[in-house]
């Protein structure tokens, strides 16, 4: 809408103003133009009144030449001279004033060979009277030369009078003309101009308008996104690509305990600290095979390249206090997608950390205070079921096995909920070392020989060559719970078969059984916690529910994969990828 | 005559167990103490042919007790058998770098305890001799 509006502006103010400026160019010609014409009627009026004023300088010349013939006083031939002067002067500018035409230069000739015929009397007529006295002067003056030259210049000047009396009526009707003809030209085309100024003007306010609605549409944006801003529980900072701070949130100011004036415009630097700074340049760099300076660099280098980056490290406040916080950093990119700065969200994680704590403390205490009773439950139990102080009624032996095998089945329980808290906080230590796949195999089918004996189930392990990095009781643990897992859903006298192949770089172990079969909508599920294919399994088979989430997150913490394939009825098979070693196995190398 | 194995621990139903276990199905002669302080003197003043060691204890607990019988030249050839809860939490090389022969899990089977910590020490004949 505003593009098109800027060009209806555009277009209908150069069109007024264009018009306008041919206006003024107009008025301006023809002002000029009327200013000549009337120049012109004025030369003529006054070449009008010039020819009168020869009319009557020859009056006077001949006036004052029959005075001197009439009385021989000097004083008239005084006068004839100041005429004669005055007509010389009248008729030069009568010259100049009828010169233009070939018609007005035809008239003047012979306006010129009367006076000067006239003139040539006056002179004759003079000379009489002074050569010849008073009656010669008489018989000229009496003569009918002079009254008919007279007419003669009196007719001429008429006519020439006339001709440009009705010149000047002709030019004084052109110019009303043209002068009515151009006031409407400029009239019109002033009023149009002004149209078109009026409509370029309300284009304007109407651009002007939309403006105001769009910027106040944004202001309204930026409102919402300020109280967005200001109102996460995050504190929000971002800096341009030098590290200098732009903007920040009120979470920013209130948990750094900083003033808006006083973080903008400075280092983001000043927020962290400068130990942590150095360790993860330090690690930054040698992991990316670069030197990273212990600054700015740290925080951004991996951000700047487009990859996603959060770290853990502490903020520092005004008075020198830290906490911890999870430090998202984001590159950010202007249209061109030029690097333009950095936006640093970050998350408190002090509450967090604290829970964290606690839960390892809980743990364990729970680790202890939970076994500590189990260990003598277990252990007086175990006494007596195995006939260390004195012998049972079978009765009493068959109670004891069944408070045992629960006491197993508890410890089996808190060992798996330590495991698997330690799995899913990623705080289990894993000591890997190369180990030989047959060997790995052949202790955990072993482990499992007392189970697949008392459930008479055969376990066939086929060892195979190859070696895997692993810690090993971790991963016998896993092979140990897929063991078990298959004997105790096999029936007797079936097969389980433990065997392993490599792929490519990869080898994976499978534990295959003949057991009932997992449906396919429960395959994933498995591995999840406390999820089994028979809600009545932990109680029937004995297991916590955490087994294979156990399993998962082991062999996901060696790089591996783990999942299930099964057909209902026919068995099932749980499969183990792990990365084949690079060196050889720590047995074979001893 | 029996090898003679001291028992740390500070929880009393585990030192009767574990007594129980050793004395009963294993046929050694069993002391005990409640505190690392009391089975430091114990050990100086017995001379056991092995220490089961309790890790988790309140006031001195078994690493520094562990630390204390290895500083002492009377006693620190004695060897020392961890008792732990933690799970999975220290392996056997790591219990040996520490001065241990070796660790043993809680919660144990009293009927195969015997036979481990034998295992352990390395007393498997004296274990089968009893067995």
């Amino acid at each position: 809408m505003a593009r098109g509006l800027r060009f209806w502006v555009i277009l209908t103010s150069v069109a007024g103003f264009v018009l306008l400026g041919v206006v003024s160019w107009v008025s301006y010609h023809t002002t000029r133009e009327l200013i000549a014409a009337n120049q012109r009627l004025t030369e003529k009026r006054k070449a009008i009144e010039e020819l009168t004023s020869l009319h009557l300088l020859l009056d006077d010349a001949e006036s004052s030449s029959r005075g001197y013939a009439l009385t021989g006083s000097p004083e008239y031939l005084h006068t004839y001279s100041l005429a004669l002067a005055q007509l010389d002067s009248t008729r030069q500018i009568v010259r100049h004033d009828f010169s233009s035409t070939a018609s007005h230069r035809r008239g003047l000739a012979e306006l010129d060979a009367l006076i000067d015929a006239r003139l040539t009397v006056m002179q004759e007529l003079i000379r009489a009277r002074q050569e010849q006295g008073f009656f010669a002067a008489v018989d000229i003056v009496q003569s009918d030369r002079s009254r008919k030259l007279t007419d003669q210049i009196r007719r001429r000047i008429v006519v020439m009078q006339n001709e440009e009396h009705n010149d000047l009526l002709d030019r004084e009707q052109e110019s009303r003309q043209r002068a009515h003809s151009t006031t409407s030209a400029v009239t019109l085309a002033s009023g149009v101009g002004l149209v078109l100024l009026v409509a370029a003007l309300l284009f304007i306010n109407r651009l002007l308008r939309h403006r105001e609605r769009v910027q106040a549409a944004l202001h309204n944006a930026e409102r919402v996104q300020r109280a967005i801003l200001n109102s996460a529980n995050h504190s929000m900072i971002s800096t341009d690509v030098t590290g200098r701070i732009l903007t920040t949130n009120a979470a920013a100011q209130k948990w750094l305990h900083y003033s808006q004036k006083e973080l903008i415009g400075a280092s983001i630097c000043v927020l962290h600290d400068s130990r942590e700074l150095q360790a993860r340049a330090e690690g930054l760099g040698k992991a990316m095979g670069m030197t990273i300076p212990s600054d700015f660099q740290a925080l951004i280098e991996k951000a700047k390249y487009g990859v996603p980056d959060s770290i853990e490290c502490s903020y520092v406040r005004k008075n020198g206090e830290r906490f911890p916080v999870s430090l998202s950093v984001t590159a950010l990119r202007n249209e061109a997608g030029e690097l333009s700065g950095y936006l640093m969200i970050a998350t408190d994680i002090s509450e967090r950390r604290k829970v964290e704590r606690m839960k390892d403390e809980f743990v364990s205490v729970v680790s202890h205070e939970l076994r500590t009773p189990l260990t003598s439950i277990k252990g007086a139990l175990g006494l007596l079921a195995g006939g260390a102080v004195g012998t049972l009624p079978e009765s009493g032996r068959r109670m004891l096995q069944l408070a045992l095998n629960n006491t197993e089945r508890l410890t089996r329980l808190v060992n798996d909920i330590l495991d698997l808290d330690r799995i899913e906080s990623g705080r289990l230590a894993l000591h890997k070392e190369t180990c030989a796949v047959a060997a790995l195999m052949r202790e955990s089918a072993s482990s499992v020989r007392v189970l697949a004996e008392s459930a008479h189930v055969v376990v066939e392990a086929v060892p195979a060559g190859h070696a895997v990095e692993v810690d090993s009781g971790r991963m016998v643990q896993v092979f140990v719970n897929l063991l078990g897992n298959a004997i105790k859903f096999s029936s007797p006298g079936s097969k389980v078969v433990f065997a392993a192949e490599t792929r490519g770089d990869t080898i994976i172990f499978t534990v295959k059984d003949r057991g009932r079969g997992i449906p396919a909508d429960k395959l994933d599920r498995v591995f999840e916690r406390f999820e089994q294919v028979d809600a009545s399994d932990s109680r029937e088979k004995g297991g916590s529910g955490l087994g294979l989430a156990i399993c998962r997150g082991i062999v996901q913490q060696h790089g591996g994969r783990i999942w299930a394939e099964s057909e209902l009825g026919l068995g099932s098979t749980f499969s183990v990828e792990l990365p084949l070693a690079v060196s050889e196995p720590v047995a074979a190398r001893a | 005559m029996g090898k003679t194995v001291l028992i740390i621990d500070d929880e009393a139903d585990i030192r009767e167990v574990a007594t129980a276990s050793l004395q009963l199905v294993g046929g050694f002669i069993v002391l005990t103490a409640a505190s690392g302080q009391h089975g430091i003197a114990v050990a100086r003043q017995e001379k056991p042919d092995a220490i089961v060691l309790d890790l988790m204890m309140p006031e001195m607990d078994g690493c520094e007790v562990l630390l204390q019988l290895k500083n002492d030249p009377e006693i620190r050839d004695i060897p020392v058998v961890l008792l732990t809860a933690k799970v999975q939490g220290m392996k056997k090389e790591m219990a040996q770098a520490a001065g241990a022969a070796g660790v043993l899990m809680k919660p144990f089977d009293p009927m195969l305890l015997p036979a481990q910590l034998s295992e352990i020490l390395g007393w498997a004949d004296v274990d089968r001799e009893h067995a």
